[in-house]
């Protein structure tokens, strides 16, 4: 168990307290800058042409008319990519403007710079572009085994992942079959993407942008502009929310030419429609389950197929494929398992990183299969999850031992063993399903109570070089000891920002700890991704104390003819008079190992999250309305480094997950986009939103600073199962697909 | 257009504004005001709420010229120098803001609410704010920090 | 958005003089604001009649009038339409959030246009934008459009919650244009789309709608407005009822009967009406009578639904109005 240091100094503010974030006060004020406010004198704005086609060959571009447009500054093409006209972050597939091939709606064509926005637009209307166009190709679990077109050169299949555990013989004599489809799901962050390129003299360029990893946008950057990475200078703008739709390049490369081009500042802003386009969504997931148990509710094998469909380029797809795979049973022991997970190429939408990350769908299924089991041997539905449930020392179907804390069964039992909320009675009609909109008083309602389990891989994996760097800098400023910490880890939201100068605090016994920008100007922070920001780059602040500690002490062993322990405020004051001592390190976690590619074997994950949601739901059978009534959780998160930031989070994800239950849907039909907009894709409001009581487990991982886990993401994985079967338990329909819908329980006869 | 506003209580002017522009376009990159938001531009959101008139609206869908020899008031108009109005104090206090993108439209609704109804139910908290997305908190903390404020 | 000029007549004479086929008023802005922006509406010169004298509530002799500018939220507000015709406070608080009811006018909310994806999209065909282009939602992505009062060249919905309350009490809408005033009633203002979809109103060049008339029905004071949507608040409806009922004891004398979310315009169900008619107050009554809605329904492959909730929207708001006072 890491702790630190033992310290007679009075430290306020540090780990384990909820000190408010450094940011709150600007953001309350509607000063804090983000993305799309920034400014700079002599700026242009930019603009992207996209395609209006799933698939289509482009037999020409004419630039002309729109050259023409008074106040434009430049309308480029891929013939203006100076470096190489490709990015992505584990395949570089998609060309950064389009040569002669769209394969998605929306997909970027064209840039234009302008004066103003509006001109900006209407001289991108002007472009005339002649498409041919191809029949898009829909079907992701058709791209797999079907003979259709080849997107790509290499096939349509991205990624394959199988697990082979066990006897893949295996009988048993209960067994539940369920094919079940998630659809396709969006970030819907509301800070649109956006950021402000500056051309800079040396030929390089300075951009300012709102994203999830400063470090792998510069080396795209880079490698579009053929440019070396001292020449291309980031900076993180206010981010607006991510959820992993900002891993993806959107406006950086774009705003880089045109400033380039151009000589002046470029600010790009995409509107609501546009984001919809110009992010990658979550991967909309075909799943077969077989469930095979004793008669006892014992497992003893599970079989599983799951199509992902990547949409029309990789992002993220292998990874979210390996996660889907090996995090495909959830937390339950069995020995005989048998999955093969494969994420493809179509013309759809592209898909990647969102909060959840392929566990999401696995967990939807394989909580619903848990359901069905239980059904099936007449077992009540919490009792066969316990029954099954994994533990430390339990192995994972990669073979992996749980090496540290895996209290499944408690987090059930907790969100069990939770009072119920009251039952419906003289409540506030705008307690009832349809709220506000006077449809019942309480005639054709039914309760429904509900629970799932999961569990999310923490941290980068599959043998991925997972690190970040900090950089401290102690001083004495104005009589008193102050700490500038510097990262390249974004903040979007979640408050690592407030993590960092918890953790300074802490460490070196010290309050004024000032966070610096993050940018490109020290080393690389990771992703704001898979749960691993205060794990991770938490870890490289923790060194870079420790390391900026030993100095400390050994100036004080020169001040104070001794060594000490440690110091107070003042002692610091005097020790460092006038010196700065500044350290930069770089920390891993320990390491991951690949999974072998025929039995999916092996020390993938660093660490696991888990979580249990109770969800009560109030459905009116008649007009099909769903109310969730309260939303539990339980989760363990090692070591709650702030507390109030930690239930924050919690309740972020179990309504992202509420929200895929009952209302979110990007729709697509033939390739296309139908729903960009706030109106059509729905997110929940507060009068959708229950009270979500949540109880925190802190069983520490010793592998971990401070014993801490990764919070963000477990909450999106049992949150979603869990209301779907309060809903199914309230009308005793099948629900085999997320989103539900109204007319999805009314057509059918209720129980 | 020239453009004659009142804004958080001090006569400003924009100059050469088409009329095509919003007053949220005005207010972000003409009058340097960017605290209201533009999460949709569309009236689906609530991020871009300000008072106008003392009645709080969607900025986005106010066309400029609407907005001529009228009074607005936006996020930036709500704290007293340096002392924070105490709707956006219980916001911070209270844990309601993660990436804050939805916190100016939501502390004008908030302080729009608690100026009529004092003392709020729950279900009034919810009824009021329900034009207000919010894509971090679940909202739970937003209804903390209500509920906070109202205290106050 | 397309370049325009902005204009403020002084007089609503001078509306109706400038306006063209080249104009479009603006009023709160909700609507006409929003679709400029996607280049839907495309008018040349905007004309702002938010100082015209258009305002006011009058309801002296038992009914109201309700004049164009005045605000969603006032008029919802109001003690007269609250107390004497719930059902038009209800329809107006569940259009939309507080913020654009603050914003939006009454004239603006029944002239607004459909929510339909393909007529919100340029780049795609649509009757109503251009004639003769064509449908896309007949055979694409139908779930929210219409099963009623639709044909071969649109089916769109109409998305106004006040509408609907409107038609149910044989409002009449007031107009003002070149040759003077008229009234219309608002059942009649309303067009099928038949084979002229572009053609949403019974409104002649320049005319602007300066004021609605709801006559006089005390009681009206028993009537609910219901919607189901996809998620508890803002948001279009699914499915909708308007529903007053005049009782003695428990016997219905009369009824009024509106939805949305089902027709290209608001849609009167005069059959419901004759068949609640002096029929005993019960759920039997409802149901039966609430079968007669599905007559004429045309779903399409992603609404079959809707007929089916049609009937029950409705029996729930006549059992919704049961408990109600």
């Amino acid at each position: 168990m890491t702790k630190p240091a033992e310290v007679t100094r009075s430290t306020t503010g540090g780990i384990g307290e909820s000190p408010l974030r450094p940011d709150g006060a600007l953001k309350v004020r509607g000063e804090f800058a983000y993305s799309s406010d920034l400014w700079h004198e002599d700026m242009v704005w930019g603009v992207t042409l996209r395609s209006p086609h799933p698939h289509a060959r482009i037999r020409s571009v004419d630039l002309t008319e729109a050259l023409r447009v008074p106040g434009v500054h430049a309308v480029l093409t891929h013939q203006d990519v100076p470096g190489t006209n490709r990015y992505g972050l584990e395949h570089a597939d998609q060309p950064v403007l389009a040569v002669d091939l769209v394969r998605y709606h929306g997909e970027p064509v064209a840039l234009v710079a302008a004066d103003h926005p509006e001109t900006a637009r209407r001289a991108m209307k002007r472009i005339k572009v002649d498409y041919e166009v191809l029949t898009p190709v829909s079907d992701a679990e058709h791209a797999v085994h079907g003979d259709g077109p080849r997107l790509h050169r290499d096939g349509n299949v991205v990624r394959h992942v199988p697990i082979r555990r066990g006897d893949q013989n295996a009988t048993a004599p209960v067994v539940v079959h369920g094919v079940y489809e998630v659809g396709m799901q969006d970030q819907a962050f509301l800070g649109p993407e956006s950021g402000l390129a500056v051309p800079a003299e040396d030929g390089g360029v300075d951009l300012f942008v709102a994203t999830q990893w400063l470090h792998v946008d510069q080396r795209q950057i880079c490698y579009a502009l053929g440019l070396p990475a001292d020449k291309v200078r980031l900076t993180l703008a206010g981010v607006g929310g991510a959820f992993g739709g900002r891993e993806d390049l959107s406006i950086q490369v774009h705003a880089c030419l045109l400033a380039r081009h151009t000589g002046k500042p470029v600010k790009m802003v995409y509107n609501r429609e546009e984001s919809f386009y110009g992010h990658v969504h979550r991967h909309p997931a075909k799943l077969y389950y077989e469930h095979g148990a004793t008669e006892d509710g014992r497992l003893v094998y599970v079989r599983s197929r799951i199509y992902l469909d990547g949409g029309a380029y990789a992002s993220s797809t292998p990874a979210v494929v390996a996660n889907a795979a090996t995090l495909g049973f959830g937390p339950y022991n069995v020995d005989n398992v048998t999955m093969d997970c494969w994420g493809v190429y179509t013309n759809n939408p592209p898909c990647g990183a969102m909060r959840g990350f392929g566990a999401v769908q696995a967990g939807f299924a394989y909580e619903s299969q848990m359901d069905k089991l239980a059904a099936a041997l007449g077992m009540d539905p919490v009792e066969v999850r316990v029954r099954n449930a994994m533990s430390e020392g339990s192995t994972m179907p990669t073979g992996q031992v749980l090496d540290s804390a895996a209290p499944v069964a408690e987090l059930l039992r907790l969100v069990r063993d939770r009072p119920m909320p009251a039952e419906r009675g003289e409540l506030d009609l705008r307690a009832m399903p349809g709220g506000v909109s006077n449809t019942t008083h309480g005639e054709g309602v039914v309760r429904g109570v509900g629970y799932a389990v999961g569990v999310k891989n923490i941290c980068f994996s599959e043998g991925f070089d997972d690190y970040s760097t900090a950089r401290l800098r102690l001083e004495v400023l104005g009589g008193e000891p102050a700490a500038t910490i510097h990262t390249a880890a974004a903040e979007v939201g979640q408050g690592l920002v407030t993590i960092e100068q918890q953790i300074v605090r802490t460490e070196l016994g010290i309050q004024q700890v000032t966070v610096h920008p993050a940018d490109t100007t020290v080393g690389n922070g990771g992703s704001t991704s898979a749960s691993r920001q205060t794990y991770v780059t938490g870890g490289a602040v923790k060194a870079a104390c420790e390391a900026v500690r030993e100095k400390l002490l050994k100036l004080a062993v020169t001040r104070f003819g001794e060594p000490r322990a440690n110091l107070t405020p003042a002692e610091i004051v005097s020790v460092l008079g006038t010196e700065v001592i500044e350290e930069t390190v770089e920390w891993r976690h320990r390491p991951t190992t690949a999974l072998d590619p025929e039995t999916g074997q092996g020390f993938a994950h660093v660490q696991y999250g888990f979580a249990a949601h109770r969800a009560v739901v109030d459905v009116d059978v008649e007009l099909g309305l769903v109310k969730v009534v309260e939303l539990a959780c339980a989760q363990d998160v090692g070591k709650a480094l702030n507390p109030q930031a930690v239930v924050g989070q919690i309740h972020g994800g179990s309504v992202q997950g509420l929200g895929l239950a009952v209302m979110e849907e990007i729709q697509v039909t033939e390739g296309k986009v139908r729903n960009p907009s706030f109106t059509d894709y729905l997110i929940p409001t507060i009068l959708d939103t229950p009270p979500m009581p949540v109880d925190v487990l802190e069983l520490a991982d010793p592998h971990a600073p401070y014993g801490l886990r990764g919070v963000g993401e477990p909450p999106t994985i049992s949150s979603t199962p869990a209301v779907v079967a309060a809903i199914r338990a309230a009308t005793g329909l099948a629900l085999t697909r997320v989103p539900v819908r109204p007319e999805h329980l009314t057509l059918e006869e209720p129980r | 257009m020239r453009l004659n506003v009142t804004v958080n209580g001090e006569p400003r002017q924009a100059e050469d504004v088409w009329p095509g522009e919003s007053l949220l376009y005005v207010l972000r990159e003409r009058l340097g005001l960017p605290g209201s938001k533009n999460a949709c531009e569309q009236g689906e959101c609530g991020s871009c709420t300000v008072y106008l008139d003392g009645t709080p609206v969607c900025a986005c869908l106010v066309a400029a010229g609407q907005a001529e020899g009228r009074e607005v008031r936006t996020v930036e108009g709500l704290a007293e120098g340096e002392a924070l109005d105490r709707v956006q104090q219980s916001f911070v206090d209270a844990g309601a803001v993660q990436c804050g993108f939805c916190t100016p439209g939501l502390v004008v609704a908030a302080h729009d609410l608690l100026a009529r109804v004092p003392e709020p139910t729950d279900p009034e908290i919810r009824e009021a704010l329900a034009g207000n997305l919010c894509r971090c908190t679940g909202y739970e903390k937003i209804l903390d920090a209500v509920r906070l404020a109202a205290r106050r | 958005m397309r370049e325009y000029r902005f204009e403020r007549p002084g007089t609503v004479t001078e509306a109706v003089r400038r306006s063209g086929s080249d104009t479009a008023y603006l009023a709160g802005g909700t609507t006409l604001v929003d679709l400029m922006k996607l280049e839907v509406m495309t008018p040349g010169r905007v004309l702002d009649i938010n100082r015209l004298p258009l305002r006011g509530l009058d309801a002296t002799g038992g009914g109201l009038r309700i004049g164009a500018l005045e605000r969603m939220t006032d008029v919802a507000a109001d003690p007269r339409v609250r107390l004497g015709y719930p059902m038009l406070s209800q329809a107006l608080e569940l259009s939309a959030s507080g913020q654009l009811r603050n914003m939006a006018s009454i004239g603006g909310n029944l002239l607004q246009r459909t929510r339909c994806g393909y007529f919100r999209d340029v780049s795609m065909p649509c009757n109503k934008r251009q004639p003769g282009s064509g449908c896309p939602a007949i055979r694409g992505e139908n779930r929210m459009h219409a099963v009623l009062g639709t044909s071969d060249s649109c089916v769109a919905t109409h998305p106004s919650d006040l509408a609907v309350a409107l038609a149910a009490l044989d409002a009449r809408v007031q107009l003002q244009g070149r040759d003077g005033v008229r009234t219309v009633n608002l059942c009649d203002f309303y067009l099928l789309p038949a084979d002229t979809p572009h053609l949403e109103h019974d409104l002649r060049p320049g005319e602007l709608v300066t004021g609605v008339i709801v006559p006089r029905l005390d009681w009206a004071q028993r009537s609910i407005y219901l919607k189901i949507r996809d998620r508890q608040s803002y948001e279009f409806a699914l499915s909708s009822a308007a529903v007053a009922i005049r009782r003695e004891g428990d016997t219905i004398v009369e009824a009024r009967v509106a939805v949305g979310g089902m027709g290209t315009r608001p849609w009167r169900l005069p059959a419901v009406e004759r068949a609640l008619a002096g029929r005993p107050a019960t759920s039997n009554t409802y149901a039966a009578a609430a079968t007669a809605t599905v007559d004429g329904t045309r779903p399409l492959r992603h609404n079959a639904f809707k007929p089916e909730l049609m009937q029950r929207t409705l029996i729930r708001a006549l059992l919704e109005l049961e408990q109600t006072r």
